[in-house]
């Protein structure tokens, strides 16, 4: 990608105190200093250095619930905030007692978004559902979902539901993830070759900040549905841990006498986990095996890559 | 799979060291191995995972999540619907056994007959005394409207002040009393203010205890002297039941008039309600104060109970007696009868504002109760029970007065005072509520020291010489009152409107709109009641000076 490319924004917005600060905290690793007083709206925006997937930037919006001060500068910068968006990212606490405004906000964006960036995709999530008892959640959810998909209109918006205590929230931003990799199913194709000639039990390919799981491939039934999301905190708690030291981490080998695991950087967005149930077979040949299947899948990213960015560039 | 079971210490150094006879931990190769915990088979020898996924994939995120805040912040902790149930939790110890935990803090909480009892005792003080004198300086029907009225206030501003550290977002207020959460929105001002308001009412109280004290010990000394000589106390005769003391004042300056007797004379002035015995009480109560911990004090505030138990035996037998003497004059009082409706109203209310307050030490009361949902419900049943039984004995003195030969405006400030000396059953009362202040007093005293000393010292007994200073001037204020102005009425109407200003009405008000502020959610009706309420507050201050 050219680095005269405009770099393109994931917006992360809703309304103050829905959990966006929290999300983004989770699902990027990072750390949240918090003042004993919470002084009010986040106010996020080029304070963000996450690059995502490349060439994206998150930004974190408070919309709507503050004060006349933070309303105006947000009216104000409104052209802006919603250009060059690949990604709106809208969170609706279920708890609200102000569904109607909540709507409107969530309307007025979407306008925002049509008029400034109306190729950029919409994902709503219907956050904090752990508050909900277990019995409604799929009511509630479904509901929420009609309203917003009728209310999107001419928008295509995805709905999720989730909370920072299940796999929901994982699962949504794995789901998000997957959507916004360019060749995500040729990536997976040549992903389950790469497995197969290996001989590998599993491979696994993560987003490289957020360690989402974006694809895999297992050649048998593994007993650990979590396991995906419990790699990621693993991984995450470490490069917290690195970053501390100042350090970055690049790659990771595990073995025991009955397996071996590699996780090491694959291409530009993505790393890579393999897993080998043969413990006989040396460390070597298998990252050998990794390093020629990354020039591999880097050439793939790279024969879509031009024509991706050239596509956007058309805009 | 056998290597992982070897020993990380071989047997060579083993041996090594067994040959070292002076070593006592002579440990065999076995048991030198570092632990092994199978992770998900702790508990017993099953091959089953005891460890369920969902147990394990939380746990994976509580590790993760305590890396991304600080310790002290609870944004992303667990809350109470996530973690399992105390019974599914289960403590293991690297030694390889678990076990599981028992109850949990459910056990040492209290039911909440026993939270609403605590609470009814605790507000339950010598305003019950004054409370007939209320009602009699604002006219029955206004007095019972307005004690009803300021019962609910009162509930629903302890309400807010219970309310208030719920609505505090992001850190853990679970051992925070009202004035941190004062410090919280109004800075170190918001404290102190607070902790000043309050320790108003504790000085009030203390100063109201001196007075009575005095009074008490007066009467009960009267009466045993009296007893002894067998003296039926010229003053009043052997026939009356009730009396007026102020037209004795009127007629005579000093309650110790002449007497044949010169031993008499001299009795009466070595023990005189406000020369003498204020001054004796010192030499008890002084010393009292100056104890470091008041725990042992605090075991007799059961005897706050029985005092008010008897005291409503009393006036139901004292009603009894007297029967009923009422007659409604609406706007004009006459010789016999007040008005119902008085403009000395305002007398009323800053009584009752001491007589319901509690506000200082609500969160505290209610942190034990078992079922904190019911918190709301239990404070309101509390409230109901100290309102009847103000209601009950107000309106029973301020009915069962005999009217005919003597005036309604006769009333004393201190119900008891109505009852000659020589009364066997006010005397029971008045040696119980004796016993009662004495126990109390160092009580308050210590929780004065306490708040005053850990504000400007951060030490609760600095020095003895700190000590006993505070002391002297708090006991130095109750003497005074005691000999120049001994009207409680006014003492308790004034220190309860001046620290129900502050704890009652106005910073549960102000906090409650700011938090509501905060979130954005401050609608203009709630506004405007709570604005009213801070009016109302200092409506009732200013009341006590121009009424």
């Amino acid at each position: 990608m050219s680095s005269t490319a405009m770099k393109k924004k994931v917006l992360l917005m809703g309304k103050s105190g829905s959990g966006k600060t929290s999300m983004r905290s989770i699902i990027f690793a990072n750390y949240i200093a918090r003042d004993t007083r919470r002084l009010g709206a986040t106010i996020d925006v080029e304070h963000s250095h996450v690059r995502f997937l490349g060439n994206l930037v998150l930004n974190l919006w408070d919309c709507g619930g503050q004060d006349t001060f933070m309303e105006n500068y947000f009216t104000s910068q409104r052209d802006n905030i919603f250009r060059n968006v690949e990604v709106l990212i809208y969170v609706f606490d279920v708890e609200s007692r102000e569904l109607e405004k909540d709507m409107h906000y969530y309307q007025s964006c979407l306008e925002a978004i049509l008029q400034n960036s109306p190729d950029a995709k919409v994902f709503c999530l219907v956050h904090k559902m752990d508050l909900v008892q277990e019995d409604q959640r799929d009511l509630i959810f479904n509901e929420r979902q009609e309203d917003l998909r009728r209310l999107s209109r001419p928008l295509s918006c995805t709905c999720f539901r989730t909370s920072i205590w299940d796999e929901t929230l994982y699962k949504a931003w794995s789901s998000i993830v997957y959507q916004l990799i360019p060749n995500v199913q040729q990536l997976e194709t040549n992903l389950r070759n790469f497995a197969q000639i290996i001989e590998a039990d599993e491979v696994l390919l993560f987003e490289r900040a957020t360690f989402l799981v974006i694809s895999h491939y297992q050649c048998k039934e593994q007993r650990d549905a979590h396991r995906f999301e419990k790699i990621s905190n693993i991984i995450k708690q470490f490069k917290l841990s690195c970053s501390k030291l100042a350090a970055s981490f690049q790659s990771m080998e595990v073995r025991n006498s009955n397996f071996a695991a590699f996780i090491d950087v694959f291409t530009s967005n993505t790393y890579v986990m393999v897993i080998m149930s043969d413990p006989s077979i040396p460390s070597a040949a298998t990252l050998i095996n990794i390093r020629n299947a990354r020039k591999h899948f880097e050439k793939l990213e790279r024969v879509d890559g031009p024509k991706h960015s050239l596509h956007m560039r058309m805009r | 799979m056998d290597e992982d079971w070897k020993p990380l210490v071989s047997s060579d150094q083993n041996s090594e060291s067994s040959d070292r006879r002076d070593s006592t931990d002579f440990l065999d190769c076995k048991a030198k191995r570092p632990f092994h915990v199978e992770p998900k088979n702790i508990v017993k020898d099953d091959l089953r995972e005891r460890v369920s996924s969902e147990a394990s994939i939380l746990n994976s995120r509580l590790h993760y999540y305590s890396r991304l805040t600080g310790s002290s912040d609870r944004l992303l902790s667990p809350p109470d619907h996530v973690i399992p149930q105390p019974e599914e939790i289960y403590i293991y110890s690297p030694l390889g056994t678990a076990f599981k935990v028992k109850g949990g803090e459910g056990a040492s909480k209290n039911p909440s007959i026993v939270t609403i009892f605590a609470i009814w005792n605790t507000m339950m003080g010598t305003s019950i005394l004054s409370i007939p004198w209320g009602i009699k300086q604002a006219g029955f029907t206004l007095g019972v409207l307005i004690l009803s009225a300021m019962g609910l206030l009162t509930l629903y501003c302890c309400y807010r002040v219970l309310k208030s550290p719920k609505s505090i977002p992001y850190i853990d207020t679970s051992d925070w009393e009202f004035p941190d959460v004062c410090r919280y929105y109004f800075g170190k001002c918001g404290q102190l203010s607070s902790l000043v308001f309050s320790l108003v009412s504790l000085l009030g109280a203390m100063v109201v205890y001196w007075v009575l004290m005095s009074n008490f010990l007066y009467n009960t000394g009267k009466f045993i002297y009296n007893y002894e000589h067998n003296i039926s106390d010229p003053d009043f005769g052997s026939n009356t039941s009730v009396i007026c003391p102020y037209q004795l004042h009127n007629s005579s300056m000093d309650i110790s008039i002449t007497s044949n007797n010169t031993s008499d004379a001299l009795f009466h002035f070595w023990w005189s309600k406000t020369n003498t015995i204020p001054f004796y009480l010192i030499i008890l109560l002084l010393p009292l104060l100056n104890f470091r911990s008041a725990s042992f004090f605090a075991r007799f505030t059961f005897l706050g109970t029985i005092s008010v138990m008897y005291l409503i035996f009393l006036v139901t037998l004292k009603a009894i007696q007297l029967g009923f003497h009422l007659e409604f004059h609406w706007f004009h009082s006459n010789d016999f009868f007040v008005a119902e409706f008085r403009t000395l109203f305002p007398q009323l209310t800053g009584v009752l504002t001491l007589a319901f307050f509690i506000h200082n030490c609500i969160i505290t009361l209610m942190k034990n109760n078992r079922h904190q949902e019911n918190n709301i419900r239990d404070l309101s049943v509390a409230y109901l029970l100290v309102g009847l039984t103000y209601l009950y004995v107000g309106v029973l003195i301020f009915a069962s007065f005999p009217s005919p030969p003597f005036s309604k405006d006769c009333i004393e400030p201190n119900f008891l005072d109505n009852f000659p000396s020589s009364d066997v059953l006010v005397f029971i009362a008045r040696a119980f509520l004796l016993f009662q202040m004495t126990s109390v007093y160092p009580l308050l005293g210590y929780l004065a020291r306490v708040q005053i000393m850990g504000y400007l010292f951060n030490n609760s007994y600095p020095s003895f010489f700190h000590v006993i200073t505070l002391n002297i001037f708090i006991v130095a204020a109750g003497v005074l009152m005691a000999k120049f102005y001994p009207d409680i009425g006014s003492i308790i109407r004034y220190s309860g409107a001046t620290c129900g200003l502050a704890l009652v009405f106005v910073l549960p008000a102000l906090v409650h709109m700011i938090s509501l502020k905060r979130q954005g959610e401050l609608k203009w009706p709630s506004a405007i009641f709570h604005s009213l309420l801070i009016l109302l507050g200092i409506a009732n201050l200013l009341g006590q000076f121009f009424m």
